[in-house]
């Protein structure tokens, strides 16, 4: 594990405060710019926005898929390994829907087809949202009863606010949809995140020794920690994006990019202020 | 390890847990009932992404209305009748359904117009016809000899009205799904004149409104009232003189067929009788009897009369299908995926810790937790896609927790006397509870959110967290000990 070279302990809490909240600055500009010119901070995909998503496997190539289907509102045809396709429409009236319903069935009668209306979309949205809110207000009680202390709880709340952020951004950056999948995944960053900000808090207030001996030993358990999760939820995107599953697919790789993200907030953002915290009620 | 040290260690109640618990939830999976053909999947039950089948999310058209007004309600309900041509019930001292898709906007002149005002507003059904849209779909789907149904009615969080209906076919296709709820029968309602011979009287495009099963205050008997067209109630009348039902009612039953097999049949009474001798009648009402039977009657007769008909409008808001072939494929994916996450995560671990004492156990928990989630699934979870990304995330945070035990009970070399043992494992357990009860409330929203397809994913992420926290890490507290303190 080679990119465990970073050294906790080498740099000042400014140093380590400051990449994390630059690249958090960064996503909240590119959030607050999406939301200003969209209406939403991320490109919603077909469960919020509305729209229908084909998962056919078949030797056609995308040029004849997206010639087939060009009289409808196609956005965007995938390609998986094995002949796998992932065909993706935006909304369409009821009579248009009932066409292209047929017109699958006579050319792909083997393809998974879903379909979610627009207005139904945005019922899910409002939903969405909500779950998001609720959890992340659940959240951040959980860890204020849990340390009863202001300023460790607060850094483990930002570095799990600051991980769903930067994710977001990245997300939208590289062109990943919020769906229900990604939501799902945005809030299971919030559990994964907190695990290893809790590790660390637990270990540098709760035991007793160097500050330093503290913190690497944190560290030590924390990349581990991480990387297992790593492993397993990239093993989890390899197999299902080869073979084409794309809810799993999204979920995997929200969780893969907010990981490396966590990695970052946790040992440098968390750290930095958990260190600060300590190094000035020590000299009281 | 020596002999001794594994009975002790099985005498645990941590560790008898859970060897008690796998083995339950094997039992559970493969042997209660057994289900040879069916392979390694036992008893597992696997949702429609991954068995293959066809769904549709519908959306009622209808919303929940609560008024004040110091004028009878009647009138208010009569004249919402009358302007938005659609059905209009009370269903409770201040609430009224009223079953077309309409703004609150579009209401509000009517309701002033009525001297009343809205005070709140939903879209949505009353639970009651929300559960007579849920009988009337199975009772099509069984009529098709389809078990493998599913019908939820879904209540968006913060309503407490039903929206949607969502209604899951195994094994069947688009098209067909489609068919079957979209269908209707043939209602009729025909005159008995002599013997056993009967007479067309009419057809159910006739009947313009079906009412909810009542009871009568007098003779303490249920029945469901029906309202006929114009022309219907001229039909009716000239069919109930021809025949000599009105003159003499008890010879002449009155009978209603829904495809072509008798549902109701009883003579008219002699009140009626008398009311139709004189002049058409719009507003009939069909008695069933009394007590619980009757309201059962009574309700099966309100779906007749309908003919299958839902009593409100749904428009379809979503669909979807998978073929069988597909979701066979998807399941062998969803396996390797599983496999290899295990493997990869073991991979990892095997290369932290170099020692084979740690890392067996390790995987043996893990393994462990796998089945019983399984077990536990099996009575209240189908397994979908995205429960199964649930599962593997699971994998991920568990392996988690059992590091931060290994690494705490480590801390500085080998481990020493039980007693400190006991104090490091108290803390690395604080720390794994902080952790999982996050995760759980974090998940939660998303568990008890009826309109979302990843309850399935949240389900199964809060349970097996519960089961690391309750069963598993306690259980390898006490063997990662007795392994290392040989």
């Amino acid at each position: 594990m080679e990119f465990v070279r970073y050294d906790v302990n080498k740099y000042s809490p400014r140093q380590m405060v400051t990449l994390p909240l630059v690249l958090l600055l960064i996503a909240g500009m590119v959030l607050g710019y999406t939301t200003l010119t969209t209406g939403l901070p991320l490109q919603p995909g077909i469960d919020f926005a509305g729209g229908t998503a084909v998962t056919v496997f078949t030797s056609d190539s995308r040029e004849t898929i997206e010639a087939t289907f060009s009289a409808y509102p196609l956005l965007s045809v995938g390609e998986g390994i094995g002949n796998g396709k992932y065909i993706k429409f935006g909304p369409m009236d009821d009579a248009q829907y009932q066409s292209l319903s047929a017109l699958i069935n006579e050319k792909y009668p083997d393809a998974k087809v879903d379909q979610i209306g627009e207005t139904f979309g945005k019922t899910l949205q409002g939903q969405a949202f909500f779950a998001v809110l609720l959890s992340f207000i659940g959240m951040s009680i959980v860890v204020l009863i849990a340390f009863r202390n202001l300023v460790p709880a607060g850094a483990v709340v930002l570095a799990a606010f600051s991980d769903i952020a930067i994710t977001a951004a990245i997300m939208q950056v590289i062109g990943i949809p919020l769906s229900l999948g990604t939501t799902a995944a945005l809030l299971m960053l919030i559990g994964y995140s907190v695990d290893s900000d809790i590790l660390l808090t637990t270990r540098v207030l709760k035991r007793k020794g160097k500050l330093e001996d503290k913190l690497s030993g944190a560290f030590r358990t924390g990349i581990i920690m991480t990387t297992t999760t790593l492993s397993a939820v990239a093993a989890m995107w390899v197999v299902s994006t080869a073979g084409q599953i794309q809810i799993i697919s999204e979920i995997a790789s929200v969780l893969l990019i907010g990981l490396f993200v966590d990695l970052m907030n946790t040992w440098m953002l968390n750290a930095g202020i958990l260190k600060e915290y300590v190094l000035r009620s020590g000299k009281k | 390890m020596k002999s001794e040290t594994i009975i002790n260690l099985i005498k645990d109640w941590r560790v008898a847990l859970l060897i008690v618990l796998v083995i339950g939830s094997l039992v559970g999976i493969y042997l209660a009932p057994p289900n040879p053909e069916k392979g390694l999947e036992g008893n597992l039950q696997f949702g429609l992404d991954l068995e293959g089948g066809s769904w549709l999310q519908m959306e009622f058209q209808s919303v929940i209305v609560s008024y004040s007004t110091d004028k009878p309600v009647g009138d208010l309900i009569e004249n919402l009748q009358k302007s938005l041509e659609a059905d209009v019930t009370q269903i409770d001292a201040d609430h009224l359904e009223i079953r077309k898709s309409v703004s609150r906007a579009d209401l509000e002149p009517i309701f002033a117009a009525s001297g009343a005002k809205i005070v709140t507003y939903h879209e949505g059904v009353s639970q009651y016809t929300a559960d007579d849209v849920k009988r009337i779909l199975s009772k099509k789907v069984n009529a098709l000899g389809m078990q493998d149904a599913k019908i939820n009615l879904l209540t968006p969080t913060g309503s407490e009205y039903p929206q949607y209906v969502r209604i899951e076919l195994a094994g069947v296709d688009m098209a067909t799904a489609q068919e079957i709820v979209g269908k209707q029968g043939m209602f009729e309602i025909r005159v008995q004149t002599t013997g056993n011979q009967t007479e067309h009287v009419l057809f159910g495009d006739q009947i313009t409104s079906v009412g909810v099963p009542q009871k009568d205050p007098y003779y303490q008997t249920w029945g469901v009232g029906f309202t006929l067209s114009d022309s219907g109630a001229q039909a009716f009348r000239e069919a109930a003189l021809k025949s000599g039902a009105v003159d003499n009612p008890s010879g002449h039953n009155l009978v209603m067929l829904l495809d072509n097999e008798t549902v109701y049949s009883a003579p008219l009474s002699g009140e009626l009788a008398a009311q139709i001798r004189s002049a058409p009648v719009k507003s009939l009402s069909a008695t069933t009897g009394t007590g619980d039977a009757g309201l059962e009657d009574a309700m099966t007769l309100e779906i007749h009369l309908r003919a299958g008909a839902l009593p409100v409008k749904v428009d379809v808001v979503g669909s979807g299908s998978v073929p069988a072939a597909l979701g066979e494929q998807f399941k062998t994916t969803v396996l390797l995926a599983g496999l290899l996450a295990l493997l990869t995560v073991g991979f990892v671990v095997y290369y932290r810790y170099r020692e084979p004492s740690i890392v067996i156990p390790m995987l043996a928990i893990t393994l462990s937790e796998i089945v019983i989630l399984l077990g536990i699934a099996r009575f209240i979870q189908q397994l979908d896609l995205a429960s199964i990304a649930g599962l593997i995330a699971v994998i991920g945070t568990g392996i988690d927790q059992l590091v931060i035990i290994t690494d705490e009970v480590l801390h500085e070399g080998r481990v020493p006397s039980s007693n400190l043992y006991m104090k490091r494992y108290g803390r690395a357990f604080g720390i794994i509870a902080v952790a999982a009860a996050t995760v759980i409330i974090a998940m939660l929203p998303l568990a008890l959110m009826d309109l979302s397809t990843l309850r399935g994913f949240a389900i199964i992420t809060i349970l097996g967290t519960m089961i690391g926290i309750l069963v598993t890490r306690p259980a390898y507290g006490k063997v990662i000990m007795a392994i290392l303190s040989k």
